[in-house]
């Protein structure tokens, strides 16, 4: 038997706990509403019934006021699971039940799912689930999705269900007398005219339209104009009723029927409390002091700087010893390997392209972990709070802050799930203005160049100097959203409503799912698609190499310089005095004889770099991006950059590998960018602003595209890069000019 | 099947105001004026219509009774209502007109 299944119900209720818990699967799960945007599929096995399980966005309603209402609802009427299990917070029963009234409305068939009893026990809530059931006239089955309590019993109860095969049976409240007669009309009208009866029952189109859903008018005229106009005239007569008599509209005279009907079901023996009704639980008594308008700020600057500071210090350790053993491993390459072409590309595409990249592994994992303890436990929803007073100065929204924290808004994120959460806001141009600017935020894959960058020219206060980079990304990101929403994204703001978790004490269990999730990405990305275009970019450093007479000057300046160390010795061979000069420093020879043989090599391979397909790019760009301070080399990296940024730390790698002149052992890119003339302060500084904001990476582009259009990919490109290489250069010019090299 | 029974036992809080709304008796204030933390009754929700829409299906609607717990006077507001906790902007909070109990 082959079974569909849906999970359905408010944010933050537990619909991916409890998909995880029955699929084995990893989605991502946070104490934070609104991380799931599309659904998820998995597969269980239970009792002989392969079952497919979708796991919904959370929603409050099933009325069309967000995207993610849109895809709970298009999915639950165009797929047709055979169970839906609305999963429901035992501890907000109420409120919770209210999307419950939606679906037995729609008439899907329903099992529900009590989660999260032991909370609803500890607030001395007791719920009896068989009275419960027995007036909802579904199966109501208590569960704890976090510990598996009550899972087994849950699809039993699932499969039970579906096995009766019944169809959709949908349930009718009353909304009072008025709205009763206008509903009544409605139906009558929907069902001669057989107006989406595919999808809906005709009760339910005429309660969408009393409460003025989008979709639904939509479709209706585009469907049946005629019909779909009759209907809107009867809507419009009620509606101007209900505004006339009770100065409401008639989705909140529906609401309120709702919930008394909820509350009549409660008081029928379904709910007793223990103690107090009214008090305030732990969690109030916390959002008193951490979200006042005062101390609250002050606690999350805090909280942040410490997050960095943890970072930094437990990561330095262990960055260093993956620094050196990937040096070691390229010295124990070169050892064995003759040269050529295959042991170049082994070291400078595979293990310095590469190896720089998981070289962060460490650093990206403590991060992870950070971020992971703020969300789980709930306060990265109070930062979305406080932050919201900051977002409307910047016409951005308080929803907004969510695709800023995901991006990387706290270092360490990814600006693809922070794109596609924008789906989360309502007003289109202020997601719009939030999707162009969610990139400008710091990344994962940014943070290997950070920590390089400022490990190499200011490691003395690392966490001080991310820190400081984190705060740069938020304020030009909200500049620039300013800017946006002052010109080509002008517009009203619009409100913002949203319900905060209360505080968890997170599970090591889920933080370390989290933190390994998200650095497994890491390392997945960095042995496929990174490793991938760093072996590209090797190539394109490569070929097509110098030419035979090219050559051929740097073999005649090495023989003239033995024959000049050597006259009366006879013939000689360059390899042959490279190593006496190497292996025997205590002869005659002259000991600076190897060290200036190794200047000529560097040479070649330096003009060998520059007559590559890259270097003949880099240096092409190299006239305008000397402005900014970028040499050749650095063009190169940043353009391969746009594929994936981490791919700029591996460029950097390989660019200034080619051509190292130390005689003892690899020097980490970390040295190597020290001591290189083109590089200094002001030039990492200009660096790092270039790459924190101009054009996001391929992927994230695409992203755009889609969740916009092409159009708006092409100005996300362009804008960033104009206005990243405009505060480079401004960043360069008044730093050299000052002498702060 | 109409669930009517409940109609009985006088849930409807609109219902049980819709006089005192006709007569036009909500003497509430704004929420976003509203300087101390505790119980408040919500009497009316005015503003954007799918904003109100919105606010109802998350348990905010008239005759609602409702927990101040982070008052901002002039700004936003952090309120318990239904067993969650709900924050509102300062524009949103202006629009709901709340009486202390």
């Amino acid at each position: 038997m082959q079974l569909r299944m849906a999970l359905a119900g408010n944010p933050n209720a537990g619909k991916t706990t409890l998909f995880n818990q029955l699929t084995g699967a990893r989605q991502h799960v946070g104490n934070y509403p609104g991380i799931t945007v599309e659904y998820k599929e998995g597969f269980l096995r239970h009792a002989g019934t392969a079952i497919t399980l979708v796991d919904l966005p959370g929603t409050y309603s099933m009325t069309a006021y967000s995207a993610e209402e849109l895809v709970a609802r298009d999915y639950l009427v165009n797929e047709r699971p055979q169970v839906v299990i609305n999963i429901v917070d035992a501890s907000n029963l109420e409120r919770n039940l209210y999307l419950t009234c939606q679906l037995l409305e729609l008439g899907v068939p329903l099992v529900i799912a009590l989660n999260m009893v032991d909370v609803a026990k500890s607030r001395g809530i007791e719920i009896k689930a068989d009275i419960l059931a027995t007036l909802l006239r579904v199966p109501v089955v208590p569960i704890i999705a976090r510990s598996g309590f009550g899972t087994k019993e849950l699809l039993e109860a699932c499969i039970a269900t579906a096995r009766e095969e019944s169809t959709w049976d949908p349930r009718d409240l009353s909304y009072g007398e008025d709205l009763d007669t206008t509903i009544n009309e409605l139906v009558a009208l929907i069902g001669t005219a057989g107006l989406m009866s595919d999808l809906y029952p005709p009760r339910y189109t005429a309660i969408k339209y009393l409460e003025n859903d989008d979709q639904i008018l939509v479709k209706g005229r585009q469907s049946d104009p005629d019909t779909a106009k009759k209907l809107e005239g009867i809507v419009s007569l009620s509606t101007e009723h209900c505004q006339r008599t009770l100065d409401v509209y008639p989705e909140a005279i529906i609401a309120d029927h709702r919930y008394g009907y909820i509350k009549s079901i409660l008081r029928q023996g379904v709910v007793s409390h223990a103690f107090d009704t009214d008090r305030l639980y732990t969690s109030d008594k916390i959002d008193k002091v951490l979200t006042n308008r005062l101390v609250g700020p002050l606690v999350m600057l805090l909280i942040l700087f410490t997050l960095y500071s943890f970072t930094f210090t437990w990561s330095e350790a262990p960055v260093a010893w993956l620094e050196a053993l990937f040096a070691r491993l390229s010295d124990l390459i070169d050892g064995l390997l003759p040269d050529g072409l295959f042991k170049s590309m082994l070291i400078s595409g595979v293990i310095d392209g590469v190896g720089g990249v998981l070289g962060f592994v460490p650093l990206i994992m403590f991060m992870f972990f950070g971020i992971a303890v703020l969300e789980d436990s709930g306060y990265l929803a109070r930062v979305a709070f406080m932050m919201d007073r900051v977002f409307r100065i910047f016409g951005l929204h308080g929803s907004s802050v969510m695709p800023f924290i995901v991006s990387g808004g706290i270092a360490g994120g990814c600006a693809v799930p922070g794109v596609m959460a924008t789906r989360t806001l309502r007003s289109p141009k202020e997601r719009m203005a939030t999707l162009l600017t969610v990139p400008f935020m710091n990344c994962g894959a940014k943070l290997p160049v950070l920590a390089l960058l400022i490990g190499a020219f200011f490691s003395d206060n690392k966490a001080r100097y991310m820190f400081l980079f984190t705060m740069l990304a938020w304020v030009v990101a909200l500049l620039a959203a300013k800017l946006l929403r002052s010109t080509v994204l002008r517009g009203a703001p619009t409100p913002f409503v949203m319900e905060l978790p209360p505080y968890r004490f997170p599970t090591l269990r889920g933080l370390f799912i989290h933190t390994w999730e998200r650095t497994y990405q890491y390392i997945k990305k960095a042995g496929t698609v990174i490793l991938g275009i760093s072996v590209l970019l090797w190539a394109l450093m490569t070929f097509p190499g110098l030419s035979v007479e090219e050559q051929a000057v740097f073999q005649g300046q090495r023989e003239q310089l033995l024959n000049a160390s050597q006259p009366a010795a006879a013939p000689v061979t360059v390899e042959g005095e490279r190593k006496a000069a190497e292996v025997d420093p205590e002869e005659d020879m002259d000991a600076s004889l190897g060290l200036r043989l190794a200047v000529i090599d560097n040479a070649e391979q330096e003009a060998a770099l520059r007559n590559s397909l890259a270097g003949r790019f880099g240096t092409a760009l190299e006239s305008v991006s000397r402005l900014a301070g970028f040499d050749w080399r650095t063009n190169i990296a940043l353009v391969g950059g746009f594929a994936a940024k981490e791919v700029i730390v591996s460029t950097l790698g390989t660019a200034y590998s080619m051509g190292e002149v130390s005689l003892e052992e690899a020097e980490p890119l970390t040295r190597r960018l020290q001591k290189d003339p083109n590089w200094n302060r002001v030039v990492a500084v200009a660096a790092l602003v270039f790459i924190m904001f101009y054009a996001p990476c391929f992927v994230t582009v695409v992203c755009i595209a889609r969740e916009s259009s092409w159009k708006w990919a092409f100005f996300s490109m362009t804008f960033n890069t104009f206005m990243a290489f405009a505060m480079a250069v401004g960043v360069y010019q008044v730093g050299m000019f000052f002498n702060l090299g | 099947m109409l669930a009517k029974g409940w109609k009985k036992k006088g849930c409807c809080s609109l219902t049980r105001e819709r006089n005192c709304l006709q007569g036009q008796c909500c003497h509430g204030a704004p929420l976003s004026e509203q300087i101390r933390t505790g119980r408040v009754r919500v009497c009316k929700v005015t503003g954007d219509r799918k904003v109100c829409a919105r606010m109802a299906s998350m348990g905010l609607y008239p005759g609602v009774e409702a927990d101040v717990i982070c008052p901002e006077r002039g700004s936003r507001c952090l309120l318990k209502v239904n067993g969650g906790t709900i924050s509102l902007d300062p524009e949103v909070s202006q629009n709901i007109l709340v009486t202390c109990l």
